[in-house]
């Protein structure tokens, strides 16, 4: 789910307008719990609420979303520290191989797609980096601390193919998103 | 005379010592010939090892949804067993949701697993912890990636080889008691045995018996063809007496295990006794009990006379004879042979280590850029790819259900073939194909429909038109589109006039209506504006190799492709405007385990994230709303999904392409012949993609919206804005921030007046 304000009332004016129809893409609030694999706190847990017609509340004032933020799950985590290992080792494809099956895990986490990319600037593959930097960067819509991570890694990946101009005003929205 | 007598009687002794010698020296030529011969293609030509190709393991992880059903399902899918103590690999036991489970020793692409217990806990639907057997967390765990086929030449031979330690012992005791007694005394023939077989023949006047010794049979099944003359013979004889000389007997019996024909399917022939477990138990030959070790040993007489599959009756009195032989003999005991033979055959329904034809199809195109095909055939590869058993079975399931029920109701004429149906399933996110149905007849290797049955896609093309709109930033979905009669003027004089398949125009329809109503004129309308060079250049941006000529026509999908080409243009848009090309295989390693081949995700942007993101929430009223709304009722409850329909010309071909939050499928149906189906998109593919959805565990399309886009509630029908809870046919559509949308008549806010006032205009 996309916003997470003012849950009660949205589900007051759900369960009141239960016989409008249901619009099959509900944003509105959901209220938030950490899934056990815990991809995304803040985020709505897949499938939980989705079939509720959830309107938007009343249109002003709307309070602004607040921001999410995401970590690895006990799983991916490990996984990462693994491929991180492998990276340090040299041993590019194992580390690709082994962030793989974190993404197979958390294919929605930008943390993940991060990950990959820093893989992939150490292996010389700066493009590769660049685009799974920009993929976290779509995945990290309303979550300032990853769009921020997500542009560093850009910003190195342009870097490292001598785009120097372009590498420095992405340093610069990673540092206006969040400070270094 | 007598010295004359004499003499002859020397010269008859010479030439007699002379013709001896000579035939000794010929004796002996031959065997070193054959020795030669013999070793050098013993041990030159090691056997020619098919690549193995294995599916994706299963991760299991805390977190995980998971039933224990779900784990009995699987541990029934890899051949585990329910034992009470955990002795062995390829055993489990269970006390409700703990599960441990003695797994077998895995070379994974990464790592070397050794055979270990672990124990799995599920409680409330969802994996709760993995331990090891000291009680350690294990982060994420593996269970062992299923067999799901090999690579073999085109003479089918396919086997896995076994060292002698792999083999459990009773099974060499066995053959030897059933099919050579003497084996450890003789010298390569059995020449008693041979008379005896002789003797039997003659009284009999056709061939009943075979005298040959392992050695021989080995020899003719190494060696030589099938051809049964007596210099054949002659020659068997030579090699395995020259074998017999230079190998010793737990060599040749070792080689005996791994080469012996033990089955067939289809063009593939089943080798030695390492495969031919898999084949008929579908597990590895050290898990095999007394009497699933008979069977084996009771087929080696004759596959295709005691093949267990098609003649269970004979094949169960011939495994009977062996345990009764076996205790006879007292390599088991009385009791043990009958307890054995008190037990069914125990054939796995399908034969693992195949038969998923349509995806080893997609396997090997993959492979046959980067290996030789010696390689692929010979070398031992091992193959790790995304195939998911599950995921496969519910595609098999949804084609062969849904076609049956559309065959049924329209009762092809006899003669005629039935209706032809294909599907593709694949993670968006890492362009993964994780199942592939190329035909009904799933077994069957033949034409792959998925990857080689190019056919018009027919409305499929539509939300690449919208795209292009979208990302002119000219048009969003509220944005009015003209459903209105139109003629377009072609070269020669030739005119085109489109129309719905409804034959009415619908007059100005808003965006998000026209896609999830899939109407022809507002399409054509719309995509002669955008332009439709613009359109075709979608093609390569999403990953094809080629684009489709810009003629009007191709907005309403008048462009051939194929099932796999089409899951390549919808994961762009499953995947927020992101290309990732489809595959197959993730890793390959050699026989020595080393990985010699990588398949990392490679990732680029293809279309701007946020008109993607717009289009794929219309996307989402193509079931809510539109023309894929049937399916609507029948996936799960609130799951969310996006798609869209296709129908060429005359219903000849049925398409639906979606996608989920994690997973994207295409189907086609369709006849072979290309007569028409009478079946359109919303017919038949739809409640075939929904049933595949609805039997994937997966999640809902709900990406994080841009924050260049916004939620606006409009009235369904008009487009217009409206309060929420103000129209009775409302839907939330995503456009750019700030987007001027008029408000309906009653439906503005209190401080939207002007907008109302636009709306009447309007």
């Amino acid at each position: 789910m996309m916003h997470r304000a003012g849950g009660c009332l949205s589900l007051v004016l759900a369960l009141a307008l239960a016989a409008c129809a249901t619009p099959p893409y509900a944003p509105g609030p959901v209220p938030t719990s950490g899934t056990a694999g815990g991809e995304a706190t803040g985020a709505g847990q897949p499938g939980a609420g989705a079939a509720l017609p959830v309107p938007a509340p009343a249109p002003s004032p709307v309070p602004p979303p607040s921001p999410k933020s995401y970590r690895l799950s006990a799983a991916t985590s490990a996984l990462v520290t693994q491929a991180r290992s492998a990276t340090a080792k040299g041993d590019f494809d194992a580390a690709a191989a082994t962030l793989e099956r974190a993404l197979r895990i958390e294919p929605d986490n930008p943390l993940v797609w991060i990950e990959m990319g820093r893989m992939r600037l150490a292996s010389g593959d700066a493009r590769q980096a660049e685009n799974m930097g920009r993929r976290a960067l779509s995945l990290a819509a309303g979550a300032p601390r990853e769009q921020s991570g997500a542009w560093r890694l850009v910003a190195d990946a342009l870097r490292a193919r001598g785009r120097n101009v372009e590498a420095q005003e992405a340093s610069e929205r990673a540092d206006a998103l969040a400070p270094p | 005379m007598k010295a004359r007598t004499k003499k002859w009687l020397r010269r008859c002794a010479v030439a007699a010592a002379a013709l001896v010698a000579a035939a000794a020296l010929v004796f002996v030529a031959a065997l070193f010939y054959y020795d030669r011969e013999v070793a050098q293609q013993f041990e030159g030509r090691r056997w020619t090892l098919p690549a193995k190709v294995y599916a994706a393991p299963l991760e299991l992880y805390a977190g995980l949804p998971f039933s224990s059903a779900d784990l009995l399902a699987e541990l029934s899918r890899l051949h585990y067993r329910e034992a009470a103590e955990l002795t062995r690999p390829g055993t489990y036991r269970r006390r409700r949701g703990r599960f441990e489970v003695a797994v077998r020793a895995v070379r994974f692409a990464d790592e070397q697993r050794p055979a270990q217990v672990v124990a799995v806990t599920i409680e409330g639907g969802a994996v709760t912890s993995v331990r090891d057997a000291r009680n350690q967390d294990i982060p994420v765990f593996r269970l062992d990636p299923q067999l799901i086929g090999s690579i073999f030449p085109i003479h089918g031979e396919d086997r896995i080889v076994l060292t002698p330690e792999e083999v459990p012992p009773l099974l060499p005791a066995a053959i030897k008691a059933v099919e050579d007694r003497k084996f450890d005394s003789h010298h390569g023939v059995d020449f008693q045995a041979i008379a005896r077989a002789m003797w039997v023949n003659l009284r009999a006047g056709r061939v009943e018996q075979g005298g040959s010794t392992l050695t021989q049979q080995l020899v003719k099944s190494y060696f030589l063809d099938g051809r049964r003359t007596l210099g054949r013979k002659l020659e068997e004889a030579m090699m395995a007496l020259a074998l017999e000389a230079r190998y010793d007997k737990r060599d040749l019996m070792t080689a005996y295990i791994n080469e012996i024909y033990l089955g067939q399917q289809g063009d593939r022939a089943i080798h030695g006794f390492g495969l031919a477990s898999q084949f008929w138990f579908g597990k590895p030959l050290d898990e095999v009990d007394l009497s699933e070790l008979a069977l084996l040993v009771a087929i080696v007489r004759g596959p295709p006379y005691y093949d267990a599959r098609r003649h269970p009756a004979r094949a169960l009195e011939r495994r009977n004879l062996v345990l009764r032989i076996l205790a006879q003999q007292h390599i088991v005991t009385e009791e043990q042979a009958q307890a054995a033979a008190k037990k069914p055959l125990g054939i796995a329904a399908r034969p693992s280590g195949g038969y998923y034809p349509a995806y080893l199809d997609f396997v090997r195109q993959t492979l046959r850029r980067d290996y030789k095909e010696a390689d692929l055939t010979e070398s031992g590869l091992s193959v790790f790819t995304s195939f998911d058993p599950r995921a496969q079975l519910a595609a098999e399931q949804a084609i062969e259900g849904e076609l049956t029920r559309l065959d049924g109701a329209r009762k092809p004429p006899a003669g005629q073939a039935g209706l032809e149906g294909a599907a593709i399933v694949t993670l968006p996110q890492s362009g993964e194909v994780i199942a592939m149905v190329g035909g009904r007849n799933v077994n069957f290797d033949g034409f792959n429909r998925a990857l080689a049955g190019a056919r018009p896609i027919g409305s499929l093309i539509k939300p690449f038109v919208y795209l292009a709109a979208l990302e002119t930033g000219r048009w969003n979905a509220t944005s009015m589109l003209d459903d209105t009669p139109i003629e377009v003027a072609l070269s020669k004089g030739k005119v085109w006039r489109p129309q719905n398949f409804s034959r009415n125009a619908n007059g100005p329809v808003s965006m998000v209506r026209a896609l999830s109503e899939s109407l022809n004129l507002a399409t054509v309308h719309l995509g002669l504006e955008v332009g439709v060079p613009k359109v075709a250049q979608m093609f390569t941006r999403f990953g094809l190799e080629q684009a489709p000529r810009p003629l009007p026509s191709l907005l309403l999908g008048a462009v051939d492709l194929p099932p796999i080409d089409v899951a390549q243009l919808y994961n762009g848009l499953a995947n927020g405007g992101f290309h990732v090309p489809l595959r197959a295989v993730r890793a390959v390693i050699d026989e020595r385990g080393e990985r010699i081949g990588a398949y990392p995700v490679e990732i680029a942007p293809v279309a701007a994230p946020d008109a993607v993101y717009q289009l794929d929430r219309m996307m989402t009223y193509v079931i809510a709303r539109g023309t894929g709304r049937a399916a609507a009722a029948r996936l799960p409850r609130g799951l969310i999904v996006a798609g869209k329909t296709g129908s060429s010309s005359d219903l000849r071909d049925s398409w639906f392409a979606g996608f989920s939050g994690s997973h994207l499928a295409v189907v086609w149906i369709g006849y072979d012949d290309n007569r028409p189906t009478g079946v359109t998109g919303s017919g038949g593919s739809l409640h075939v993609w929904q049933r595949i959805l609805s039997a994937l565990d997966t999640t809902s399309w709900q990406p994080p919206m841009p924050e260049s886009l916004e939620d606006m509630p409009i009235d369904y029908a008009s487009g217009l804005r409206v309060t929420t809870g103000c129209s009775q046919d409302e839907v939330i559509v995503a456009v750019p921030r700030g987007t001027d949308t008029p408000f309906m008549a009653g439906c503005a806010p209190p401080s939207g007046i002007v907008d109302w006032v636009r709306g009447i205009i309007r």
